[in-house]
Parts: structure tokens; sequence; C-alpha cells
């Protein structure tokens, strides 16, 4: 349909896109909008699914992309939405490490995810699918989705790193394999939903029993 | 003989283009901006208007200014006009661009910052210390971002003179765009909103807030230098603009001298920065100011992105 090479191309695009939305997240305080970002993101992934499915012609992903964007880039983001109403928490106080230093660091962090994505790709030249080029953002996106509930105290903001590290691996099962078998992927995001139901149910509860959101407080618990 | 007319025909439109039409790009972000609140809001041509009225005014001086503080509005102006002959606006190469490439350019704004700085400190008020202390602090982050940004188009483009890097993309579009393009948009993107004083970073409307810096340092000015400052602080947002249009859209920028393609050049180039103008708006419409020590979070984000474009060109390869 389109030439190997512009596929690439918009795939690179939309890959740095996504990395630019997960930027954005590490670079912001208001939940409300790392929700959104979230949910840019995931369409963007979803975006991505449908150019590998139509463009190397496995159209089975087209059904892991309506997943996509159906579940991480609608539902998923509906519920965080209502729990931040709920919890009526909007803006994050407290880092665990400011946000210019978390920056730097996720910028530190995409050189290395680049450095150990590189050789493999290399490695594999022969045998490796044309959409392996995006491996290392996937890497960048796990690393920068576990930094995230590293460096976050809120729950809230945690639920969006761990989602984040999920997009990650998506788009590194997709740039390796061109996803999972379709079972397992629609595991997976049942999975997922699943989780952030059931975090935004705990951050409710921790909300109530606290009268706070941070995950410090949870320290505190001992019998 | 064709060579000569060739420079001065496309010079003067280059001029004439940023002279006349900067300020309607301001005041098509005015419009857009009330239409956004429900507001009428002035016709796109007031800044026109505005600019005339400002001419006709008589000019007070503070008693302690020296000479600097009058100088300041037409070495502002001047070297603003100066980039304007430096960066491709409807049609390219510009003839004069053996002046200088982008790093002249970038340097031009430097001179222009310092003057406005040194002018604010220059009558000796609160507001104007301030302006120019917030000013610079917020430069040194600024300035590298911004070089970062259009290295990493110079670099893909393999020059770093701006009518060479605008015809090669204009040439070859699509094998020459690169992922990281993309970061160095973002980064250039921000960096204009920062560089121009719009909001989030500086508010452009008010001179009544603590937190302002480019409306601190020109609170003294008034009567035609305040004409000049203002004139030129909306062709260096014009400016800015061009740049980004031409350097990660150069579509429809006329290559050769010739009515057709001038005609086509300026019509894409108009369009082009009427998108950017009404996203400028839109930015601004949807962000409220953030407070000062905040703003280094923001230009924090131009830097670390535009420092990942120049790295991942070199990591990815081409």
């Amino acid at each position: 349909m389109f030439d190997a090479q512009s596929i690439n191309l918009s795939l690179e695009i939309l890959a740095v896109a996504i990395l630019v939305t997960a930027f954005l997240i590490v670079s912001s305080r208001s939940l409300l909008f790392y929700v959104r970002l979230f949910s840019v993101q995931s369409f963007l992934l979803g975006l991505v699914a449908v150019v590998v499915a139509t463009g190397f012609g496995e159209f089975h992903i087209l059904v892991a992309a309506v997943l996509t964007i159906g579940v991480k880039a609608i539902a998923i983001p509906y519920v965080l939405n209502k729990i931040i109403d709920r919890i009526k928490v909007h803006k994050e106080i407290e880092f665990n490490l400011n946000i210019t230093t978390s920056l730097l660091v996720c910028g530190l962090l995409v050189i290395l995810a680049d450095s150990v994505g590189k050789p493999i790709i290399d490695a594999q030249v022969m045998h490796a699918l044309p959409v392996s080029k995006v491996l290392p953002e996937s890497i960048a996106m796990m690393m920068i989705g576990l930094f995230i509930m590293l460096a976050r105290k809120q729950a809230v903001s945690q639920i969006v790193g761990l989602l984040t590290l999920e997009n990650g691996l998506f788009l590194s099962g997709l740039s390796i394999t061109y996803g999972m078998p379709l079972i397992v992927e629609i595991g997976i995001f049942f999975d997922i939903l699943v989780a952030a139901l059931i975090l935004g149910v705990f951050v409710f509860r921790i909300n109530e029993t606290f009268d706070t959101v941070s995950v410090d407080t949870l320290r505190r618990l001992k019998d | 003989m064709s060579e000569f007319v060739y420079t001065a025909v496309v010079s003067i439109l280059q001029l004439l283009v940023v002279l006349l039409l900067a300020p309607l790009a301001t005041g098509i972000i005015r419009k857009t901006k009330a239409r956004l609140q429900n507001r009428r809001g002035a016709s796109v041509v007031q800044p026109y208007y505005d600019l005339t009225k400002l001419f006709k005014k008589e000019v007070v001086l503070p008693s302690t200014a020296s000479w600097i503080f009058r100088f300041t509005p037409y070495i502002v102006f001047g070297s603003t006009l100066a980039i304007a002959l430096l960066v491709p606006t409807i049609a390219t190469p510009v003839p004069f661009h053996w002046i200088g490439d982008i790093i002249t350019v970038i340097y031009l704004f430097a001179v222009g910052r310092f003057f406005v700085a040194l002018a604010g400190l220059d009558t000796g008020t609160a507001f104007g210390g301030l302006g120019s202390s917030r000013e610079m602090s917020l430069a040194s982050i600024i300035e590298p971002a911004m070089m970062l940004a259009v290295f990493t188009v110079a670099v893909t483009a393999g020059s770093t003179d701006l009518s060479i890097i605008v015809s090669r993309l204009s040439f070859t579009p699509v094998s020459i765009i690169h992922p990281s393009h993309l970061l160095a948009f973002v980064g250039l993107f921000i960096v204009t909103i920062a560089e121009t004083g719009r909001i989030p970073v500086d508010n452009p409307a008010t001179h009544l807030e603590l937190t302002m810096i480019h409306e601190a340092m020109i609170l003294e000015y008034s009567g035609r230098y305040l004409a000049c400052i203002e004139w030129a602080s909306q062709m260096k947002l014009f400016v800015f603009m061009a740049l980004i249009a031409n350097m990660f859209m150069p579509l429809g920028i006329a290559t050769s001298f010739s009515f057709v393609a001038l005609a086509i050049g300026l019509g894409a180039f108009i369009v082009k920065v009427s998108i950017l103008a009404i996203l400028v708006a839109l930015v601004e419409s949807s962000n409220a100011k953030l407070r000062l020590f905040r703003v280094p979070e923001l230009l924090m984000v131009a830097f670390v992105l535009s420092l990942l474009a120049l790295i991942l060109y070199f990591i990815i390869g081409s």
C-alpha cells in the first residue's frame, strides 16, 4: 500500500510524539493534565498499532488498536478523572525529586534506552522486523514510567506511571513481535482496566483513611 | 544586472513583509484570544493604529536617563530588522544570506536583549532592574535551548546557513525529515513563547503584574521610543514564527525568482504564520501565567527536548 520507508518514518515520528507526552507528564504538576496526556499518549499508541496493522498487513493488530484506544485512551482516563474529582486533589505539591532534575534524569534514561536498544536491533539486522526501530523509544517509555512511580508521591501519579510503563511494554511488544497473540493482548487489556479500577478504589480508601493520597503515609501502617 | 535586481527586490520584499505583517500577526493573536474568551475583541489591524498613535505622541524622558536609554529603541529595532534580512520568509535563498547564519541571528537577538536590559537598569527604577535581572536569568536557559533546537535542523540539512537549510528542506522534504525534528519543534515553540514574552512565561497585555518581565524593563518608555520597542517585539515574534514555519514546514516557499513563485510563497507564508499565531493564542488562552519560579521548569522541558533531539539524531542516524 505504502512504501516501507514512509511507514517507518511515520512510526518513528509517532514514537517520538509518544515520548514527548511522557516528558510532558514528567514536567507537569496537575493531576488532570497527567490524565489528559496519558489519554493522548494511548491514542498515539493506538495509531502506531493501526499503522503497523495496515502497513504490514497484520490485521489482527487492529483489534489491539481498537482496544488500546477504547480502554486506555477513553475508559481509564474517565475512571481516573472520576477519582480525581472524588478525592478533590488536583495538584502535586511534594516530590521525591524536583521537576528540573526529573527532566534531566529522564533525558539520561532515553540515552540509556537507546544505547541498550540499539545493539539489539543491530544484532538482529537480518531477522528484525521493520518496526523494531522504535524499540529504543519503547524501552525509554518503560523506564520513564518506572521513574514517574519513583519520583512522585501521589497515588494517582503512581497509577499514571504504571500505565505509562504498560504503554511502553505494549509498544515494545509491537516492535519486536508485531504484538503478542490476540488472546494474551485482550487478557492484558482487561488486566489493566481492572487494575486501574482497583487502584482507583484503593486511592479513594487511602484518601478516606488518611485524608491524603500521598503514599508516604502508608509507611505508618504497622500493627 | 539581474543579480542586482534580484537582490534589491527580494531584500525589499523581505523587509516589507516583516515590517508590515508583524503587527498583523499580533493582531491575529489578540483577536483569536478575544474570540476564545467570548469577547468581540479589537480589529486585527488595531496594532497598526496603536503604533501610529505612539509615533505621534510626545516623548517623556526620565531625568536620570543616559544616552543608553535613548539609543536602545533604535538598536533593538535595527537588530531586529537585520535579523529580518537573514531569515527566509517568502523566498529562499535570501540575497544577504552570506552576512550571517543561524548563530548570527541568535546573537543579534542577544544584542537587542542586552540593550533592553541595560536600558531597564539605566533609569534606576526598581521595576526596571527587576525586569532586567529576570530577563537575563531566563535568557541563560532560553539561549542554549534555542541553539540546540536549531542545530538539530542545521545538522539534518548539513549547514548552519538559514537559507541553505530552508532550500534543502524544501527541495527534498520527505527524505530529510527526521523524527528528532518533532522534538526540536516542541522545544523551539516553547522557546518562542518564552523569548517573545507570551503567557505562560510573561503577560504581554498588562503592566500591572509583579511577575512581569519584558514590560517591567520598558516601563519608562513613551512616544516614538515605545513605538520602536513595541514594533521590534512584534517583529521578533513574527521572525520566530517565520523561523519555525520555514524550518519545519518549508512547503510553498519561493525557490525561484518569478512573480508567480513569489506570490505563492507569500500566500503560503501568510497561511503558515496565521496557523502559528492561532496556535500561540490557543496556548495563551488555555494556560495560566506561571509563577516566576516555575518558569525555569518549563524552559527546562524545552532544553531537554532540544538536547534529546540533537542526541537522537546521532543515535538513530539519518
